[in-house]
């Protein structure tokens, strides 16, 4: 076995592909695991400790839809206002 | 069903901490994290490239996997593959919230807090480290996935499989498909750098 070859097996098998062999020796090189802040990971272990067990994501998927109402019954009022002070 | 509850002072194992942890044993859970928390982190880490966004977002998925593991099943995947696909759809979820923030580029991270040895601080960085890690940016989340579980994790195709929901042969083919992406986004990124100069 050639070296370089053994972390191929699971791969790149077909020896005609060499080209991205290289490719393969800068992602070993380059994606190494990082070592998160370790204050953040206690703290984060801390949270989680304390937390109930139903966790209330908030929701993001209505806030387009408020934004739009908010807007409409802002120009309604502002209409409304208009209506009633140019009389 | 309800499942059954287990015996509090049992000693937390690899293999009793999942069903010690959807009964809710707190301890089970913690042991949990312990063992998954870096790898999260690193994954997303690599995904979005911002130490701040990979912590709030290590900290969802731990949420929501807390949140949620009273109805977690044992199918005979690693607990690690459920969290890797609540990190995968919340980092899609991010992509969608801050479309903008793809177009930050690494640069504009040198100065992050705390990142210890994080790539872009490390002092032999070069920019072709730079332009690999934005060419795996630049392609498709699965491709993303399957790459940083190969070489982050050091992961078997076999393994992967489970995680990404596919047989091993079409993880073969999509990591074969991505090599060949990758070369790609580097070309295209050399050409843009060159016609920049």
């Amino acid at each position: 076995m050639i070296a370089g070859e053994a972390n191929m097996t699971d791969g790149i098998e077909s020896s005609g592909i060499n080209h991205l062999w290289g490719l393969e020796d800068r992602l070993n090189h380059v994606l190494k695991p990082v070592t998160p802040d370790p204050v953040f990971v206690n703290s984060l272990k801390l949270k989680l400790s304390r937390t109930p067990s139903v966790f209330l994501e908030q929701s993001r998927k209505y806030d387009g839809l408020h934004a739009i109402l908010i807007g409409l019954a802002a120009g309604l009022l502002g209409y409304w206002l208009y209506r009633k002070f140019s009389k | 069903m309800k499942k059954k509850p287990v015996p509090v002072n049992l000693e937390i194992t690899d293999n009793n901490a999942v069903k010690l942890a959807s009964t809710g044993n707190a301890e089970a859970f913690s042991y949990l994290y312990e063992q998954n928390v870096k790898r999260i982190f690193n994954y997303i880490y690599y995904r979005i490239g911002s130490e701040q966004d990979a912590e709030d977002l290590t900290a969802r998925v731990f949420h929501r996997a807390f949140g949620h593991i009273g109805s977690y099943e044992e199918k005979g995947v690693p607990f690690s593959a459920w969290l890797y696909r609540i990190a995968h759809n919340l980092i899609a979820n991010w992509h969608r919230d801050n479309f903008r923030r793809r177009e930050v580029s690494l640069e504009d991270q040198i100065d992050l807090p705390h990142l210890g040895d994080l790539p872009e601080r490390m002092v032999e960085r070069n920019q072709e480290q730079e332009m690999l890690l934005k060419a795996i940016r630049n392609l498709s989340p699965d491709r993303q996935q399957l790459i940083l579980l190969k070489y982050l994790e050091d992961l078997s195709n076999a393994e992967i499989a489970i995680i990404m929901r596919r047989t091993e042969g079409a993880i073969k083919s999509l990591y074969h498909r991505s090599l060949i992406s990758l070369r790609e986004e580097l070309e295209k990124i050399d050409k843009y750098n060159v016609l920049e100069k």
